[in-house]
């Protein structure tokens, strides 16, 4: 049952190849299935009863980051995300998603989390602003959290991060589309930040803030605060002289630009400024910014770890073709990834540790 | 039990329309989607469901809306009915409105009849009013906030000037308006269930109609010719120089009052 929207933009496409040569997956693994116009093509023939959805293409359908990074240069202005997260959909109701797909959804609805583990727990009660910090970044990337947290506290932010942080249903929504089990995770998620009663949400984790700044509205979740990115605060922090740092120079660096942050809401000042504080000298990369090249997703990651180490290790070439050996991310989840392709005599640094370390 | 119908249309997409040598709308090859203010209606139907009550959707079209009619019942639709027979290609809104209330009666009737405001292809915005008037029930139009308790329906009416608020007694024919509701996603479970529901296919036959009581021949309003409309192209001269093109442009927007 792909929605009529969904196939009109897997059939319109004219073909340009465009998309052929930014797909990250299509990329490294060099097969053509890989490419966001096959997958309409499958799709396609399938909607016209040419040929039965099976296992193969569905397979196929979760060969793909949801990256965007198709969506932000086709030439039709066609978003093959949008039927390729419909084709997920039909894969998961047909129960033809891959096995290691249909773990992950397990573990979402044993623990709520794709890890199937119990989250660790970085609760606290600030009156001030709300943190939510994502899956990920709780379950895998402790550093990062406590960081974060440590440079609140240095510029005398009052944080709160609640005991059981529900799922924002990002996760949820990669591997199974946008169906009514995300919404309702959407929904007891507004209602947990709703009942805080504060007026501003930090959120660490750029793939929540899509969902919630992008999907809520349409779902009906009205968060009743400000939501903002993890980001973008610390910069403002920096910038109201909430956080002084000292002038040191740690050499040059790039900055990953996390696909999502990129390419839906524009974001691409902030890291780099928290970069600088941090002591880096910033320089950048060809595939920067609107263009940047996802380095893999933490959901991705732990379906197709091959894969997504390969498409990781594609960032890192992009950096090789700079002078410099340092990559600066401040993305839990492009951390997880990028940490899986560390090239010998390269270095992945979080902007939250590195600027709590130059802090004066 | 309360029963709920909820009349819905599958239009063509607008973008992708054609016409044959006549000038007349080619539906057969089209591709079809549902009007956007049924599925609103569809939203307010469940939206008022309790468990001590049903929803049904109700289509007129061809056997190929049995799938989407599948989508609808795995959004939360409890039953889903198409009406669909050759003889009632071309029928206008009065002889859709005769074959929807056939189907009505010979369901046993339906406590609150849902209707989107309008179907974006024919705009005519006719369906409610006539199969009220062909059920002899009340009809309220363009509506949205409604609420059922005791046999009587509370609404908000939508008028130019202002918004009525309306009670009426059940069983009657309401309109939704197309952005008061948004219709909820299907979950996976639901759309599982969906697939192995059957959908109740019926034809005029089963409806006790005559073939001239439908399609063309049953229809008081004839499509004589479509034209379709020219991008791009006004009457007029072109103008190639720029100050003598400007200064007519600004004399004809003056003109517009
Ligand atoms: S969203 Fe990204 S990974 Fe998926 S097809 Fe498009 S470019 Fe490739
Ligand atoms: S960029 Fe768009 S039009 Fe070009 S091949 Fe890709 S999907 Fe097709």
């Amino acid at each position: 049952m792909i929605s009529q929207n969904a196939l009109h933009h897997a059939e319109k496409c004219r073909f340009c190849f465009m998309c052929r040569h930014l797909c990250p997956v299509q990329l490294q693994t060099g097969r053509e299935i890989n490419t966001p116009r096959a997958k309409g093509l499958v799709l396609s023939m399938v909607s016209k009863g040419a040929e039965a959805y099976d296992q193969a293409m569905a397979q196929t359908m979760y060969e793909c980051l949801l990256c965007d990074a198709c969506v932000n240069d086709c030439a039709t202005g066609y978003q093959p995300p949008i039927y390729i997260r419909e084709a997920r959909t039909e894969a998961v109701v047909n129960d033809i998603a891959p096995a290691e797909v249909m773990a992950l959804i397990e573990n979402i609805e044993a623990t709520g989390n794709i890890y199937g583990m119990e989250k660790p727990s970085f609760a606290q009660n600030g009156e001030e602003i709300l943190v939510y910090l994502g899956e990920v970044a709780s379950c895998k990337e402790e550093g990062m959290v406590k960081s974060f947290l440590q440079l609140l506290q240095k510029a005398g932010v009052s944080a709160k991060v609640l005991e059981n942080e529900p799922a924002s249903g990002a996760m949820l929504g990669d591997l199974m589309g946008y169906v009514d089990e995300v919404v309702q995770q959407a929904k007891a998620c507004t209602a947990a930040i709703n009942q805080t009663g504060l007026k501003t949400v930090v959120v660490l984790d750029s793939y929540d803030v899509q969902i919630m700044k992008q999907k809520y509205p349409e779902w009906g979740c009205e968060i009743q605060a400000d939501v903002i990115t993890a980001t973008a605060y610390i910069a403002q922090l920096l910038e109201s002289g909430k956080l002084q740092v000292a002038n040191v120079n740690r050499g040059l660096a790039a900055c990953h630009d996390d696909d999502r942050l990129a390419r839906t809401f524009y974001e691409f000042a902030p890291i780099r400024a928290i970069a600088k504080a941090a002591g880096f000298e910033v320089t950048e990369m060809f595939n920067k910014e609107r263009l940047a090249k996802s380095c893999g997703s933490a959901v991705a990651l732990a379906y197709m770890p091959k894969i997504v180490t390969q498409i990781a290790a594609g960032r890192w070439e992009d950096l090789m073709r700079t002078e410099a050996k340092i990559m600066v991310t401040a993305n839990p989840q492009a951390y997880l990834c990028l940490s899986q392709a560390i090239p010998e005599g390269y270095q992945l640094v979080d902007a939250y540790t590195a600027l709590l370390s130059n802090l004066k | 039990m309360f029963r709920i119908l909820v009349c819905v249309k599958a239009i063509p997409n607008t973008t992708e329309v054609s016409f044959d040598a006549d000038g007349k709308l080619q539906r057969s090859s089209a591709e079809l989607q549902w009007n956007v203010a049924d599925l609103a209606a569809l939203e307010a139907a469940l939206t008022l469901r309790t468990p001590e009550s049903t929803v049904t959707v109700l289509t007129m079209g061809p056997q190929k809306l049995e799938m989407p009619l599948k989508e609808l019942l795995a959004r939360g639709a409890d039953e889903a009915i198409l009406i669909t027979d050759k003889s009632l290609a071309g029928s206008d809104t009065y002889a859709t409105a005769r074959v929807l209330a056939a189907a009505v009666e010979k369901l046993g009737g339906f406590d609150l009849i849902l209707c989107g405001k309008q179907s974006l292809d024919g705009d005519t915005g006719q369906i409610p009013g006539m199969l009220a008037a062909a059920l002899n029930m009340t009809c309220i139009t363009n509506t949205e906030n409604l609420a059922v308790s005791n046999q009587q329906c509370a609404l908000d009416r939508i008028l130019e000037k202002g918004i009525q608020k309306l009670t009426l007694d059940l069983p009657c024919v309401v309109s939704v308006q197309p952005y008061a509701y948004t219709l909820r996603l299907p979950g996976i479970m639901a759309m599982r269930k969906a697939r192995e529901k059957t959908v109740l296919m019926l034809n005029t036959q089963d409806l006790d109609l005559s073939p001239e009581t439908c399609g063309q021949s049953g229809s008081l309003t004839k499509v004589v010719k479509i034209h379709p409309m020219r991008h791009g192209h006004r009457n007029g001269p072109k103008e190639a120089d720029l100050a003598v093109g400007t200064a007519r442009i600004l004399t004809l927007l003056k003109e517009v009052k």
